[in-house]
């Protein structure tokens, strides 16, 4: 492909996508530095009660407090941390069940590929929150690490159905067909050839099901279903802050900025990286 | 006597001027700024019932409206806690106890016109404690015997052994008409008000009975507004929809009437407990010490203050002041956290121990379970939280008794006989204890009664049989125009026939 001069509309055009990437890169970035510094140093205790009953924010507190007086800035810095290790393990659970089983069944035989594909739509027919919901009633107690089995769990369902799809559409390539004659072994097809060719898209997806499991982590935290306290989740400080939104109203707006900020942030660097990574579309319109 | 504060707002002088001048320009009718006999109170309350019967699984929401409204008892508990006969003029109770007979109240007649008949009475009370009945109360009525109605005004109610409350459990007895035939849908009481309407879904309404045998309401009559949502009912009082809420549940919602002087916010006394209960059957809280140490390393005044935050009761045991056997004992385990720690020691947990606590998923108790593990955290103790629904708690805690220990709020009033029952879900076991609760129903007088259960209350305080944290305030809040109004809601009764409204 040989681009002698590229038009002006197609230049602005990057500017933006770039845009768009760093914007999503910022804000993720941010949210990751936050929370590894909260490994290290935070601002007050996040279980000592540092001031008085639901302060509105101030230089001492900027989020505020809640009704025990607990900073809530502290404890909003904590749930970034929460907020990435649940959508990391939530993906990388989805990742690892949900990419072999999409493989196995590109490459099974023609009723267990069925089978499969019909178990996929059926567990994608019911929404992520709702499955999650049952794997922690399976589980028993409520726990950090039961809210990411569930989740990741939920979201394998996701990526094993798009997995199927993709490495169906690779495997039906002339140079497969050439691998194939060439006697390459299907391990050897798979890592070398379809694995390579499906990431570009695989990756752009699990950047939005990290999105995606931010917000069910959320909703699960909400619903009391989450990590417990006093693990500082969003969701719970959301939940928390419900019950003094009238005189407190500060309560639920950080919390919720500071969700919406990562998911957005996530959101943007899935666009990012899909317009990066996917050739048809730079080239495309 | 039941301690009451009222928060009456420092504009509430200027509202009233206010209120007469504007009062000018309105309506003739009863003077300016005076109580209008005629006016109709508006009601609002989330508690629509199912039905119009409380044998019938109606829900709490048929005893706000009717109780002492539209139904009277043979005796009924007034918001200040006491017992006073009604449609009994006169009782008397054998020398051993197990004969009551009640003189009923001359010319009552029902609202259908039908004359009270002692035939009325024994039906309503066995209409109560029958098989299908689905009332939450038939169970203490099992003592009754027999009832005989030897004539047209007296009854005698026989028991198979001593039951020094049965005026008290006669309280929630409707007396109904025995030719009633629809109970459900409607009504035939003998109570200073009559159904006018019931509206499904929105409200009932009630009428002044004019052959009523007691007083007039001091009002034209009253409708009961039913809401779904509290923010909707705090919004229906602030544009004027309704006259008066009857119970409002969260602190935060009273921001919008507090300082406002068009409003009046009453403090009354719940009969609502929120308790950290322990298993008492198992280490490390089988120890009287451990539990001691737990009760003295909690600041109860600043977790209330962190719920409510200047509403709500501390209080020293399972008992509410509105109870009769109520005694201050908030000093037999104060505030004191060093001493919390030398009990430890002396119960061989220096070094603290580990437990964890089951925690209902909804309002208060997450944020009262973080209080107590961050309290506990300072002498040593580790909580472990553990959330759980509503459903499991039942399951889990109060069947199976699988638990270390737990949060839950107690609605009752006169629950101390939970103490008097091993198997209950805490599993407190004092034979003293039992056998007050027990001998206390069997008491010849209610002195005696009063007596035992006060000794019973003290030694669960002593004991730390549970971890009383406070006691829920019961908030009525009202436009300022209207006065007379029960602030106690005991047994979620609501009695409306002294409430006036200012002409305006």
């Amino acid at each position: 492909m040989t681009v002698l001069a590229e038009p002006q509309a197609e230049r602005t055009r990057r500017t933006r996508r770039s845009l768009t990437f760093s914007i999503g890169l910022i804000l993720v970035g941010l949210h990751l530095a936050v929370a590894l510094l909260t490994l290290v140093w935070t601002p007050y205790d996040p279980t000592g009660m540092a001031g008085g009953r639901l302060e509105a924010p101030s230089w001492a507190h900027p989020a505020g407090t809640d009704r025990l007086g607990r900073d809530l800035f502290t404890q909003i810095m904590i749930g970034s941390r929460i907020a990435l290790v649940v959508g990391a393990g939530a993906v990388a659970i989805a990742a690892a069940i949900g990419v072999t089983l999409g493989v196995l069944a590109a490459f099974a035989t023609r009723y267990l590929d069925d089978a499969l594909a019909a178990t996929f739509d059926i567990l994608i027919a019911f929404p992520t929150l709702l499955l999650a919901m049952l794997v922690v009633a399976a589980t028993g107690n409520a726990s950090l690490l039961s809210a990411i089995l569930a989740l990741g769990i939920a979201i394998s369902a996701i990526v094993a159905r798009l997995t199927r799809i993709l490495v169906k559409r690779v495997l039906a390539m002339d140079y497969i067909t050439a691998a194939r004659t060439a006697g390459s072994s299907w391990p050897s097809i798979v890592f070398r050839h379809v694995l390579p060719n499906i990431w570009p898209t695989l990756s752009v997806n699990f950047a939005l099901q990290f999105g995606l499991a931010v917000i069910a982590e959320a909703s699960l935290s909400y619903l009391g279903l989450g990590a417990p306290p006093p693990n500082a989740s969003w969701g719970r400080l959301l939940q928390e802050a419900q019950g003094t939104v009238y005189t407190a109203p500060f309560g639920a707006v950080a919390p919720g900025l500071a969700l919406v900020s990562l998911v957005i942030g996530m959101n943007l660097l899935a666009d990012g990286l899909r317009d990066i990574g996917d050739p048809t579309r730079r080239r495309a319109r | 006597m039941t301690r009451m504060r009222t928060r009456k707002n420092h504009g509430l002088l200027i509202a009233a001027t206010a209120m007469l001048v504007l009062a000018a320009f309105g309506r003739a009718g009863a003077q300016e700024g005076e109580a209008d006999a005629a006016a109709v109170i508006r009601i609002g309350s989330l508690y629509e019932p199912q039905n119009l019967d409380n044998t019938a699984g109606a829900g709490q929401g048929i005893n706000e409206a009717f109780n002492g409204n539209v139904y009277e008892g043979l005796f009924q508990l007034e918001d200040n806690g006491e017992v006073v006969p009604k449609l009994a003029l006169e009782h008397e109770m054998s020398d051993d106890g197990l004969t009551y007979t009640f003189t009923l109240q001359p010319d009552v007649t029902f609202h259908s016109g039908d004359p009270l008949t002692s035939a009325d009475v024994k039906y309503s009370i066995e209409r109560v404690a029958s098989e299908n009945s689905k009332s939450s109360r038939k169970k203490s009525l099992s003592t009754i015997s027999s009832i005989e109605t030897p004539d047209e005004r007296t009854v005698v109610v026989r028991l198979s052994e001593r039951s020094i409350s049965l005026p008290y459990n006669l309280t929630y007895v409707w007396i109904v008409n025995d030719e009633a035939t629809d109970l459900t849908s409607s009504e035939d009481g003998t109570g200073p008000y009559r159904l006018d309407a019931w509206r499904r879904g929105s409200s009932i309404s009630l009428v002044s009975f004019e052959d009523y045998w007691g007083d007039a309401p001091a009002n034209g009559g009253v409708t009961f507004n039913y809401f779904t949502e509290a923010t909707s009912l705090n919004n229906a009082l602030l544009t004027g929809a309704v006259d008066i809420i009857t119970s409002v549940q969260s602190p935060d919602s009273l921001a919008q009437f507090q300082d406002n002087p068009a409003f009046i916010v009453t403090e009354g006394q719940s009969t609502t407990k929120e308790v950290l209960a322990y298993n008492d059957r198992v280490e490390p809280f089988s120890n009287v010490k451990v539990r001691k140490a737990i009760a003295r390393a909690i600041d109860k005044e600043r977790l209330l203050s962190s719920i409510w935050g200047d509403y709500g009761t501390l209080i020293g045991s399972f008992v509410p002041p509105t109870d009769p056997w109520y005694v201050d004992l908030t000093d037999v385990d104060p505030y004191d956290p060093e001493s919390a720690k030398q009990l430890l020691a002396e119960a061989g947990y220096a070094d603290g121990f580990t437990f964890t606590l089951e925690t209902p998923n909804y309002d208060p108790h997450p944020i009262v379970a973080q209080f107590v593990q961050s309290e506990l955290a300072k002498v040593g103790i580790t909580v472990n939280i553990n959330i759980i629904t509503a459903n499991e708690w039942y399951t889990k805690i109060y069947q199976a008794h699988d638990f270390q220990a737990t949060l839950q709020e107690h609605v009752n009033h006169r629950d101390i006989v939970f103490y008097g029952n091993p198997d209950f879900y805490w599993g407190y076991n004092n034979p003293e204890v039992v056998e007050l609760i027990a001998s206390s129903e069997t008491s010849a007088s209610e002195a005696e009664q009063v007596e035992k259960l006060k000794e019973a209350n003290r030694i669960i305080a002593e004991d730390a049989a549970s971890g009383w944290l406070y006691l829920y305030p019961q908030i009525v809040v009202s436009s300022a125009t209207v006065s007379g109004y029960p602030v106690n809601g005991l047994n979620s009764q609501f009695f409306a026939y002294d409430i006036t409204k200012r002409a305006q």
